[in-house]
């Protein structure tokens, strides 16, 4: 196998999706603010994994060295842990969707009405 | 996860960018798992009982209920955070290959030389013209789509699909992400054990995901793949090298492939149908029958038929022709394989079409089990990208 080098090349890739761009919600900035909430959840998902990275580190030497962070690997039961950890996560922070199918479940319609709006 | 790929064209992703992966992939299994099942919950608990209370009856198809669930807020945030997740995946792999995109090209251009291993070859035709239907849209939400070229000799857009591919898998698709045409030819090859193909077409094979699996199954066979894609050409050649896989790479669009009369014994294609507009599927499947020896093959693994599918679960499937800038899948969908093959000049009688097991999610014996017995049965789990997916396969024999 060759090395895969991280070598800087000059080309420059498309980030971007082009042409029309999908809209779910009716009120103005609602899908950027999804948009928005979703890469917040991602980078401080990067910042737990990195984290546990740390940990896991200084647990194996004691000492943390910039090059052993980025080498370490996992071992199989580490990487499950953080699996799981990873996915209780996501659905703590989308709990609210969940909540709206289960509170239609069950005896949801035996629920006793509040009293009138004033 | 993309640290998986395993051969030279392999990029190196910084650990962040690998932990932006890892909570692309769980996001993607939250969507099309939990919240796909949320989904399902409300439609029964009060879409569908709202329907019937006003028309006297339930949704006939999937536009119906469709039009019935997609003012539901979890409609939306289901709809919004699938979009969301599928750009993700293509925006964390994006930089490393970017880093790498002009070594890729040096490292690619080297395997296509490389006379020590296999001995695979690469046509590429630069009169060949990506057709306007592809041109225009990025497929999957995936910027640069499959065809994108950013410098010479590039193979930077494979490079995306491979490493988005094993982010967007979640595991599904296996080590070698090839699961679907491993468990469909595993399949196949078990129920015509008498049948010895000789030539192998395979046909908008972007990378060579489903090509050399052809050749793990046929190893005496030779085995061609091709795309319009040059990036992904290239790059299919050059992975096919780095495994050591003898397999021929072909710059060329599946309706006028230029390959003489009766050349192939089997002519596949794997997701490739449903990105295409009906009538340039049409002309596909004729070029098919006029490149098929006579007792050759066609089969096509593809999403189910809305016909075989109930009425949510069509509308579940549809929703990427909608919402994944897919816009023929929906058509592709709404058609009916055995007519089309039909009116491609195959008997009615040579139609055929079963429903294969996972192989990565069942094991292999829950295929072979199948042989005896597998018809195309829809249910939720046929063609849905989920645990527990079932794959569907039609085709026919030319005799």
């Amino acid at each position: 196998m060759f090395a895969a080098k991280a070598t800087k090349s000059n080309t420059k890739l498309r980030y971007g999706v082009k042409g029309k761009q999908l809209r779910f919600f009716d009120a103005q900035g609602v899908d950027e603010l999804v948009s928005i909430a979703m890469t917040l959840a991602q980078e401080l998902w990067v910042v737990k994994e990195r984290l546990a990275t740390v940990e896991a580190a200084a647990a194996k030497k004691g000492v943390i060295l910039g090059d052993e962070v980025e080498g370490l690997q996992f071992t199989p039961e580490q990487r499950a842990t953080l699996d799981a950890e990873k996915k209780a996560y996501i659905d703590r922070v989308f709990f609210t969707l969940r909540e709206q199918a289960e509170a239609l479940e069950g005896d949801a319609d035996d629920e006793p009405p509040p009293p009138a709006m004033p | 996860m993309s640290e998986n790929i395993n051969h030279d064209l392999k990029v190196d992703h910084t650990r962040d960018e690998r932990a932006r992966q890892h909570f692309v992939s769980g996001m993607r299994s939250y969507v099309l798992n939990d919240l796909a099942g949320n989904l399902r919950t409300l439609y029964g608990n009060k879409v569908e009982p709202a329907f019937e209370r006003s028309q006297g009856r339930k949704p006939a198809d999937g536009p119906e209920v469709h039009k019935a669930m997609k003012g539901e807020t979890l409609f939306k945030y289901y709809s919004s955070l699938r979009c969301n997740t599928q750009e993700m995946v293509w925006r964390s792999v994006l930089p490393a290959v970017e880093r790498e995109s002009d070594d890729l090209a040096a490292r690619a251009t080297k395997l296509h030389q490389s006379n020590s291993g296999a001995r695979g070859t690469l046509t590429m035709d630069g009169s060949v013209q990506v057709p306007r239907y592809l041109e225009a849209l990025d497929v999957h939400l995936m910027p640069g789509s499959y065809h994108e070229q950013h410098r010479d000799a590039d193979v930077s857009q494979g490079a995306v699909y491979d490493n988005g591919l094993s982010v967007f898998a979640m595991g599904l698709l296996g080590p070698n992400m090839d699961d679907i045409t491993q468990s469909v030819s595993t399949f196949f090859a078990a129920r015509y054990p008498n049948f010895k193909p000789k030539k192998i077409l395979d046909m908008g094979c972007t990378i060579g995901h489903s090509t050399l699996a052809w050749k793990d199954r046929y190893p005496d066979a030779e085995v061609h793949g091709i795309d319009v894609a040059a990036p992904c050409v290239r790059y299919g050649h050059a992975r096919a090298q780095s495994y050591g896989v003898e397999a021929h790479f072909h710059q060329k669009d599946a309706e006028f492939t230029s390959f003489p009369d009766e050349s192939f014994d089997v002519i596949y294609s794997c997701m490739f149908l449903h990105e295409v507009p009906g009538k340039n599927i049409r002309n596909i499947l004729k070029e098919a029958k006029r490149m098929l020896k006579p007792g050759g093959v066609m089969l096509h693994y593809e999403l189910p038929p809305n016909k075989l599918m109930s009425a949510y679960d069509g509308f579940y499937l549809d929703w990427d022709a909608f919402y994944n800038k897919e816009p023929f899948y929906k058509g592709f969908r709404d058609m009916d394989p055995a007519d089309e093959c039909a009116t491609a000049g195959f008997k009615n009688d040579q139609f055929f079409n079963f429903v294969v097991p996972s192989m990565s999610f069942y094991g292999k014996d829950a295929v072979l089990k199948e042989v005896s017995q597998a018809k195309a049965e829809g249910d939720s789990n046929v063609g849905r990208f989920a645990d527990g997916v079932r794959w569907f396969t039609f085709g026919a024999w030319k005799n």
